[in-house]
């Protein structure tokens, strides 16, 4: 692999490390826009999912980070699957 | 902006799912123009990146928070074709894997932020042209986030109707709120987005052009 795609995962992954000591000090548990108009409504609330995912975010910065770089790396490894899959079957 | 089960109307989220799917077949037809050993691994770390930057909330004030959407910077790097892939891939992930937003709903959440957010970025981006790029990129990054948000709150204006109050919020709740809160939220994905392009205008001004256009082009 290219050093320079291994140097900015690197890079995103340790401004994410940085940008998760600021979600954890000013935002974390609040809602979004989305969620605040909800709750304000109460709608949707008492549903229960129709998936039960096998992970979540976490709860603290330890579990976020880990959970984070696992999503990093899910994420790059599947659309980069999907794109070749995508050139190769172009190509054929 | 992931809706969840149950806040939608069956009526909604399904016919949400078919437009979803028809858009992504037309993505994929799209596609392949933009495909090479260049562009491929940067698609797939930019995604990587937007979806650790989605997990980092900001506060907008009123006990309120907001999170990159990323579809308008995915967009003006890639195109709006690879900005549907990528948003779509993330919202794929973290709806099976994580949890976040709910997986009858992942049609509406593709809809409104894998298929609007990047398509309405593009249309600003081309509106704006390409001589004020520059200029029009926070512009295009703000309105990607509030028509989505606008589209989000008319389909639960629309749920609300069709279900009797079952679903949804009424249209003269869910579009004031909708629009107030990312109005704001909407602000700080231009600071983020334009931070980033004017950064790799200074660091790698080849990422600019990497769909082979000028940026947002």
């Amino acid at each position: 692999m290219d050093r320079k795609y291994i140097v900015v995962s690197i890079a995103i992954l340790l401004v994410f490390s940085v940008g998760l000591v600021g979600f954890f000090l000013v935002s974390d548990g609040l809602p979004d826009g989305l969620d605040k108009t909800l709750e304000e409504h109460g709608t949707g609330e008492g549903t229960e999912p129709v998936w039960t995912a096998p992970l979540d975010y976490g709860s603290n910065y330890l579990s976020a980070l880990v959970m984070g770089i696992v999503g990093f790396f899910i994420t790059l490894l599947a659309v980069y699957g999907i794109v070749k899959l995508r050139k190769s079957v172009k190509d054929a | 902006m992931h809706v969840a089960d149950g806040v939608m109307a069956p009526e909604v989220w399904i016919t949400a799912w078919v437009i979803a799917l028809v858009g992504l077949a037309l993505m994929f037809w799209k596609l392949d123009k933009r495909l090479d050993e260049r562009t491929m691994p940067m698609m797939a770390i930019l995604a990587a990146g937007i979806f650790v930057a989605q997990m980092l909330n900001f506060p907008v004030g009123g006990g309120t928070t907001g999170h990159l959407i990323g579809a308008a910077l995915a967009t003006i790097l890639l195109g709006p074709y690879a900005a549907m892939l990528i948003i779509t891939a993330i919202l794929v992930i973290q709806c099976l894997v994580f949890g976040d937003g709910g997986i009858t709903a992942l049609g509406l959440n593709i809809l409104n932020m894998a298929i609007i957010a990047p398509l309405v970025t593009y249309g600003v981006m081309t509106l704006i042209g390409e001589r004020r790029s520059k200029a029009g990129t926070p512009v295009a990054a703000w309105a990607s986030v509030f028509i989505a948000a606008t589209v989000c709150a008319a389909q639960l204006a629309l749920s609300y109707s069709i279900s009797g109050g079952v679903y949804g919020i009424t249209g003269a709740l869910a579009f004031p709120a909708m629009m107030g809160y990312h109005a704001v939220i909407a602000v700080g994905e231009a600071i983020v987005t334009t931070g980033i392009v004017l950064f790799l205008a200074k660091v790698s001004p080849e990422m600019l052009r990497l769909n082979g256009k000028p940026a947002g082009a």
